[in-house]
């Protein structure tokens, strides 16, 4: 994987991937092809099965079907030379608690086969890079939720991965720890970093990915850049309103969506939404460009279906 | 954050050498177990230290009182049940560390996730575990050798060799803890190895009272325990008496650590790997 011949060849390929636990296909028939330098967002509803496809990509678990190459290896068979170059933010933090921040990545640097001097400046830069050289010597239990996250991406960078996996970095965090992650990642990216990440947050998805996978029981349901799914999939304007007992009979080129208490009406100029958004009395009323949220509920379906 | 994007970047992107040999990796999860452990030390090492010190006084000094003036096998009655203690104390602390402490590191606060986001293999991280629960071992036994003898204890001089049966009793323990925390879903379900399994086997090895020739049928039982084996290897270093079934219990002990160390890898790597 080092050779420019191989340079472009995807890092990660997979083909009709499954992952089955019981009766449930937690990953079913996945195809992908991931490129170096790529930095790809997997969109999906919790249950998804974003995080299982993770795992079988740094071989936690074994697939039950189908293939999967990694920098052109085969995961479980050749996990050891796979792993050397991943690092992983796990969903769930797991730092040790009894330890303090840097001792944790101590710890973990010596799980990826760095020597004490090696790790010991490996974790100054990157501390320091992450902003939290203050709390080097701060128990784990005493940081707060931005911190551990900062020191989760600390310590998955430590054995200088060509490829990071960030299952959910920032969900449960407050707006400015997320911008301050994801302007970190936009950093990695730079510097030519290959990136899956996992989120529902379709911003987080937007901001960073160059492509995003929308993931549904287990399927891929849609990709491409995130901009162009918008386009695709949806026409450009969208009035969502709510509390409309009655709608109106809709002129041609208004699509109607309804879910719970809302009413979303679509159409590819901004006029005729205008038009109807006067002719509806409603408690809450606002006309926008469609997102790549409308889209992800468009094919995941509006109602709860976990 | 993100102030001096482009030059602490690249330093930490410059290629690194990792070492992946089995003796680093063993080290690194070695070295996990030992600083978390020695970051409490006191509150972990005090009780476990104190429980064994409790048998020996109320048993050894206060019961000893009542028992056979020479001890048994030509050994005092406090010698006697310190060869015992020095052992089960080992196995005390290594199968606390493998059932409850790898049930909370697996299930709760997913210390294994995160080794297996490194290239670390599941053997060589369980492998670092026992070593970890060997090293505790040899560190207790040598702890409570020295404190019953303050008591009292007379042990030959080959005593000195308590440790590596201490070391080899836990290493066995902890691949046992292993085996049953593999099947073991939920926590309080360890009530039922440690009461039902443990307690027996501390009993019934031979720490308090010879367990040879009373019954036919326990020494055969005793034969079978594991725990029978080290402290009958530790009994011979405290009196210097070396015969053929010293021989064959350093046969037996070998034994059960090769079984019970490939049973614990292919268990627990079932267990994680899913
Ligand atoms: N180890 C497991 N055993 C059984 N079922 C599992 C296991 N891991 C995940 N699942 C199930 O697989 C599905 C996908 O889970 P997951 O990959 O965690 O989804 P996501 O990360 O997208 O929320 C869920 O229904 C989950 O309950
Ligand atoms: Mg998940």
């Amino acid at each position: 994987m080092e050779d420019s011949a191989t340079h472009s060849a995807p890092l990660i390929i997979a083909r009709g991937l499954t992952k089955q636990f019981g009766e449930l296909k937690a990953v079913d028939g996945v195809d992908l092809d991931i490129a170096p330098n790529e930095c790809v967002g997997f969109l999906g509803p919790n249950g998804a099965g974003k995080t299982t496809l993770m795992r079988l990509v740094f071989s936690a678990i074994a697939k039950t079907a189908g293939e999967l190459t990694v920098f052109g290896l085969t995961p479980m068979e050749q996990r050891k030379q796979i792993n050397a170059h991943i690092g992983v933010v796990f969903q769930d933090n797991n730092l040790d608690e009894e330890l303090n921040a840097a001792e944790c990545l101590l710890v973990h640097a010596l799980y990826c086969g760095l020597d004490h001097r090696t790790a010991r400046r490996r974790i100054a830069a990157l501390l320091d890079w992450l902003s939290l050289t203050a709390k080097a010597d701060s128990r784990i239990r005493a940081l707060s939720g931005g911190m551990v996250r900062r020191l989760m991406i600390a310590r998955a960078l430590l054995n200088s991965p060509k490829l990071l996996i960030l299952d959910e970095p920032t969900t449960g965090l407050d707006p400015q720890v997320r911008h301050a992650i994801w302007a970190a990642l936009r950093d990695l990216k730079r510097q030519g970093m290959t990136i899956l990440l996992t989120t529902h947050y379709m911003d987080e998805a937007q901001q960073l990915s160059d492509r995003v996978l929308i993931m549904d029981r287990g399927r891929i349901i849609l990709s491409g850049p995130p901009n162009d799914l918008v386009e695709a999939h949806l026409e450009r304007y969208v009035l969502q309103v709510s509390g409309v007992p009655t709608v109106p009979p809709l002129d041609g080129g208004i699509r109607h969506e309804h879910a719970g208490d809302a009413d979303y009406f679509y159409a590819a100029a901004e006029q005729p939404l205008q038009a109807l958004h006067e002719r509806l009395a409603a408690k809450y009323a606002i006309l926008r460009h469609a997102n790549l949220e409308d889209v992800f509920l468009k094919f995941t379906g509006r109602g709860f279906n976990e | 954050m993100s102030s001096s994007p482009a030059n602490g970047l690249s330093e930490l992107h410059q290629p690194i050498r990792l070492r992946t040999s089995l003796f680093w990796s063993l080290y690194g999860v070695w070295y996990r177990h030992f600083r978390v452990y020695t970051k409490t030390f006191l509150a972990n090492a005090t009780p476990p230290l104190l429980e064994p010190l409790f048998f020996f006084t109320a048993v050894a000094i206060g019961l000893g009182n009542y028992v056979q003036p020479g001890g048994f096998e030509g050994l005092s009655y406090r010698t006697f049940v310190a060869s015992g203690l020095v052992i089960s104390s080992a196995m005390f602390t290594a199968i606390f560390e493998t059932t409850f402490g790898t049930f909370v590191r697996l299930v709760f606060q997913k210390t294994y996730d995160a080794m297996l986001g490194t290239h670390l293999r599941v053997s060589e991280i369980f492998v670092g575990e026992m070593l970890f629960a060997a090293t505790k071992g040899a560190v207790f036994s040598t702890v409570v050798l020295l404190v019953t003898m303050a008591f009292g204890a007379r042990p030959n001089v080959w005593c000195v060799l308590v440790p590596v049966v201490g070391m080899l009793t836990s290493y066995l323990f902890a691949s046992i803890g292993l085996i049953v925390t593999s099947y073991v879903k939920m926590i309080n379900n360890f009530s039922f190895f440690t009461t039902g399994v443990i307690t027996p086997l501390f009993f019934f090895s031979g720490t308090f009272f010879p367990i040879k020739g009373h019954y036919v049928w326990l020494d055969v039982v005793s034969n079978v325990l594991p725990l029978t084996h080290p402290i009958e290897i530790s009994r011979a270093l405290f009196e210097a008496h070396f015969t053929p079934a010293t021989l064959a219990h350093v046969a037996a002990l070998t034994a059960y650590i090769v079984v019970c160390h490939v049973l614990a890898l292919r268990r627990m790597t079932q267990r994680v790997l899913s």
